[in-house]
């Protein structure tokens, strides 16, 4: 079960589009399910989502102006509970102390945020954390070099691969890093 | 000469006579084979000229004549077996020759004459010439067109492999095998063909009632094939050379062609000639066949004919070119075009408009394929096309309109070829001739530069390259005089204006002091935007400027000024941030001026602390004044604090009333649960905040904090519901526990079991519910969090009672 993790696309405040290289590699009908930590900012950027995967999770980021998106989400894949949470609410931000918080409070194996532009991947008490970055690489006063990232899991009973994809130097590179359920 | 009723015969009739006649055909045909079977040759004659008297009629429509005519063609093919054979077995074709030009009609006669014509050839190739004259001179005798047409053209079938296709000279006449004459005889006979075919061809013209006149010029349509493959054969003489081509087959043709003075025949013709001849005769013969172009009968769509022309040249020009091939330079294939159009033009004064920039079209799309380096073409075609619309005043052209749709052709093809918008700012007329489309047709073509801008990151470099851009793309960035007095669909509105948006960011320059000049014209030009645009079209503006203030700040040691210019940079964005509050909105505006105020906190400069405590000041009036809506306020507070939290530009003197300020608001909220995680929040300020008094470290002011969870701990047990009170309670403890694991002394291991007590207390009270069981959950897995930590850490959470 492939599930594409992604966010803080800032189309059009901060960044013209996605990436070519990720957009080709975004080919739909591979993807079974989108969890996105929000600021997409358009309507567009919703509806491209969809043509990727037609199960697309969505929380609001701080300049999302559609208020239909919920703050926080959980959603279950396989035999994961996966927290979705754009950050911008969650101070400090990008605090893993504080990140646990919420994930105790949500109840969930996994927790995405996003909001600080920065990929991370991480165990912490057992629980898995990932922040997919931002997919476009857009502009962070926080974040002096933006890397474009979106993460890829590949989820299997109990088990979660999760594989980031970076653009490096205008390359795709690829990181594996993989979570067991305790 | 029979001028029989060209048919009057309704359809259901017609299959009927047609079936009759296909019977007739089908009985003679038998006899006649059967006749020759026995070699009964002077019978099988007779049968096979009854059969071919069938083509006598005068009441078939062309496609049951056609019909007919193939049943009866292909039975013929067994008498011309049957011929050659008996000549291969010594019988004299002279007599033959002689013999069926005793049948006694005229019709049936001639088809049995080219029958026996043909064997006559192939036994004595020598003969050719002669014969072939002969035949093509006997045809004159069916004058009637649908007879005369199917006759010759069987003449033209059955000769199709014996023409002469030898150089002049080069015939071997003494050769008994060798073929009897030259190309030229060829051409000539293939000409004769033709000529007197396209007079019977249009003679159907002014045959009959004049209010069939529809009807029969459909039939002339069906009937067009016949005539044409006479053009065809000649271009499948392999001898015919340019030079030929040139002095005698064209000039021949063309004069045909000119004085039959019929529309439907010239129109056909001409674009027959372009498709049958190759590319290489075209452009040597190029003036004459224009001059015949513009000689054609008023109905004929010479614009159609010239495009055909224009579309192939430009090819097989660009193909010869990819290849590697040369074209001749002296050829100068657009001027010629573009001048011999203008004279078309000219010469035409009803022509229509649309077809006039159909024209221009095919140049543009000659000039792109020829002469790709060329732009000053494209603008003087462009420069030509103003001239015209001027001429006829046309304004406001709608895209549906037949010559708005050749407008925008002819607009989008520059974009297309060049993909590459600026290009454009070499086009002086582009613009001129852009406004003469009406808003939908402008803003379509603002929509479509965009794109292609997008899709090939097609950078503005410079401030007058964005005035200019910015100007082609008005329709989008600016209310038009012309544009509808409705709203415009919401959805639409915001696709288009996100899409500007994302246009914005193509504004990039190298060079940051022309990126600000950027910055300021398009702001100058989006500021006009009006209040629903300028949501959509400043922030990108203000982030780049943002960004702008981050790429001084890395130049600072090589431009001694970078202060001043970030100031201004942040004075850009402020007044630009002020402009979206005279919109009425709010929540946009107060974000930007977070976003400012971070940027500004992490460039140290002169004036930074009274910048980013001005965006500060502003986010927070906009917080007061302006959001209503309770969630809009606790999400408002919440991001304001989180930001001030990251801030460490701030001396004492600007961080105190602020860091005060916040818990203070946070308290005012309007609903208890609001309030209580508000000021949890603000307890984050006091211990990870930090400011220039405290050397940018952490303040770790652990009695604050500890009054923040207190009165969140008040505000909480105030709340009356008791399933959000023990949520908060929760909320609360996992505070307690976080800065407690950070080293807060002050957060005892007394208030905690405390708080662990009322929770353990409460939660059984709760109603079941899923609700319920979420915050069940959520109080387990701090009890698990806690054991887990005592587990790794038991002095942490020494004295802690988990015992649930």
């Amino acid at each position: 079960m492939l599930v594409l993790v992604l966010g803080d696309l800032h189309i059009p405040h901060r960044v013209a589009t996605l990436p070519a290289k990720f957009r080709k590699l975004l080919a739909p009908g591979r993807i079974q399910h989108i969890l996105c930590t929000g600021n997409l900012c358009t309507r567009e950027s919703f509806d491209y989502l969809k043509t990727v995967a037609a199960d697309v999770h969505i929380v609001r980021g701080d300049f999302d102006e559609n208020l239909s998106y919920p703050e926080q989400k959980v959603v279950t894949v396989g035999q994961f509970r996966i927290g979705l949470c754009h950050g911008h609410q969650i101070v400090p931000w990008g605090d893993p102390d504080a990140l646990a918080m919420v994930q105790r409070q949500l109840d969930v194996d996994i927790l995405i945020t996003g909001h600080t532009h920065k990929f991370e991947a991480y165990e912490h008490e057992s629980k898995f954390y990932i922040n997919p970055g931002s997919a476009t690489g857009a502009y962070n006063p926080l974040e002096t070099n933006v890397i474009p990232s979106f993460v890829l899991m590949d989820i299997q009973s109990s088990t979660v691969v999760t594989y980031v994809y970076q653009l490096i130097d205008n390359e795709v590179k690829v990181e594996r890093i993989e979570f067991k359920k305790s | 000469m029979p001028t029989a009723p060209q048919l009057g015969s309704p359809p259901d009739e017609q299959d009927k006579l047609l079936d009759e006649a296909l019977g007739i055909v089908k009985v003679q045909a038998f006899q006649m084979k059967r006749c020759l079977d026995k070699n009964r040759l002077m019978d099988g004659l007779k049968h096979a000229s009854t059969m071919l008297g069938e083509l006598r009629t005068s009441m078939l429509s062309p496609k049951s004549y056609y019909e007919l005519y193939m049943a009866v063609t292909d039975e013929l093919r067994h008498l011309e077996i049957y011929l050659v054979d008996e000549f291969q077995k010594g019988r004299q074709v002279p007599d033959l020759y002689e013999l069926v030009q005793y049948a006694g009609n005229i019709v049936p006669r001639l088809y049995l004459l080219i029958t026996v014509g043909l064997v006559y050839i192939k036994a004595k190739p020598i003969l050719c010439r002669d014969v072939l004259k002969d035949m093509v001179e006997m045809c004159r005798g069916v004058q009637h067109p649908l007879r005369g047409l199917f006759l010759r053209n069987y003449l033209l079938q059955c000769t199709r492999n014996v023409l002469p296709d030898v150089a002049d000279g080069e015939a071997a006449e003494s050769d008994e095998s060798s073929c009897g004459g030259t190309v030229q005889d060829s051409i000539d006979f293939v000409l004769m063909n033709f000529g007197e075919m396209n007079k019977l061809w249009v003679r159907m013209q002014h045959q009959g009632h004049s209010r069939d006149r529809e009807r029969r010029e459909k039939e002339r349509q069906d009937l067009r094939i016949l005539v044409g493959t006479n053009l065809v054969r000649l271009s499948q003489l392999e001898c015919i050379e340019i030079e030929k081509y040139t002095k005698s087959v064209l000039p021949s043709i063309l004069e045909q062609v000119v004085s039959c003075r019929d529309a439907i025949a010239q129109e056909y013709l001409m674009e027959c000639i372009i498709q049958v001849f190759p590319d290489e005769f075209h452009l040597t013969t190029l003036h004459s066949f224009l001059r015949a172009c513009a000689e054609l009968q008023p109905p004929v769509n010479v614009k159609n004919i010239i495009i055909a022309l224009i579309d192939r040249l430009a090819a097989f020009t660009q193909r010869t070119k990819d290849d590697g091939g040369v074209v001749s330079t002296d050829l100068q294939l657009f001027d010629i075009f573009s001048e011999q159009v203008a004279q078309i033009i000219m010469s035409k004064p009803d022509m229509p408009s649309e077809d006039i920039v159909a024209l221009q079209v095919s140049l543009i799309n000659l000039a792109n394929k020829c002469y790709p380096d060329r732009v000053d073409y494209v603008d003087k075609v462009l420069g030509k096309t103003t001239e015209i619309f001027n001429k006829f005043n046309l304004e406001r052209i709608g895209q549906t309109q037949a010559v708005g749709r050749e407008l925008m052709k002819l607009l989008k093809i520059p974009v297309d070829n060049y993909n590459d918008i600026m290009t454009l700012l070499k086009l002086e007329n582009y613009g001129n001739l852009l406004d003469f489309m009406d808003y939908d047709g402008r803003k379509a073509m603002a929509i479509y530069l965009i794109n292609n801008a997008l899709e090939n990151e097609t950078l503005i470099g410079t401030h007058e390259q964005t005035e200019f851009m910015l100007g082609l793309i008005s329709a989008l960035v600016q209310d038009q005089a012309d544009q509808p007095a409705e709203i415009p669909d919401p959805e639409d509105f915001a696709e288009e204006q996100s899409l500007l948006g994302r246009f914005l960011h193509l504004l990039v320059s190298e060079d940051i002091d022309e990126q600000y000049l950027i910055l300021n014209t398009a702001r100058k030009h989006l500021g006009a935007g009006g209040n629903k645009r300028i949501s959509y079209t400043l922030p990108p503006i203000i982030f780049a400027a943002y960004r702008l203030a981050f790429k001084y700040y890395q130049m600072k040691d090589e431009d001694s000024k970078w202060e001043k210019k970030c100031q201004k940079i942040f004075q850009f964005c402020h007044s630009t941030i002020v402009a979206l509050t005279k919109a009425e909105l709010a929540e946009l505006p107060l974000r930007l001026f977070l976003q400012g105020a971070l940027a500004i906190s992490k460039l140290p400069s002169e004036n930074q602390e009274t910048m980013a405590y001005e965006f500060m000041s502003q986010a927070f009036s906009l917080y007061e004044d302006e959001i209503s809506d309770s969630k809009a306020q606790l999400a408002a507070i919440t991001l304001i604090i989180a930001t001030f939290e990251q801030m460490g530009c701030f001396g004492e003197e600007n961080h105190e009333p602020l860091r005060k300020q916040y818990p203070l608001a946070a308290a005012k909220l309007l609903k208890k649960p609001d309030q209580c995680r508000a000021v949890g929040t603000c307890s984050h300020l006091f211990w990870s905040g930090k400011s220039t008094a405290s050397g940018g470290q952490p303040f770790n002011d652990g009695k604050r904090v500890l009054e923040c969870l207190k009165r969140g701990f008040r505000i909480a047990t105030q709340c009356m519901d008791l399933m959000v009170q023990v949520q908060l309670l929760t909320e609360l403890l996992n505070h307690y526990l976080y800065f407690l694991e950070k080293g807060n002394d002050q957060v005892t291991v007394n208030v905690v079991n405390q708080l662990i007590e009322k929770i353990k207390e409460e939660v059984p009270n709760l109603e079941k519910s899923e609700e319920s069981e979420q915050i069940n959950k959520h109080f387990r897995n701090t009890i698990d969090h806690i054991r887990a930590k005592m587990s790794t850490d038991p002095d942490l959470y020494k004295g802690i009672f988990i015992d649930i």
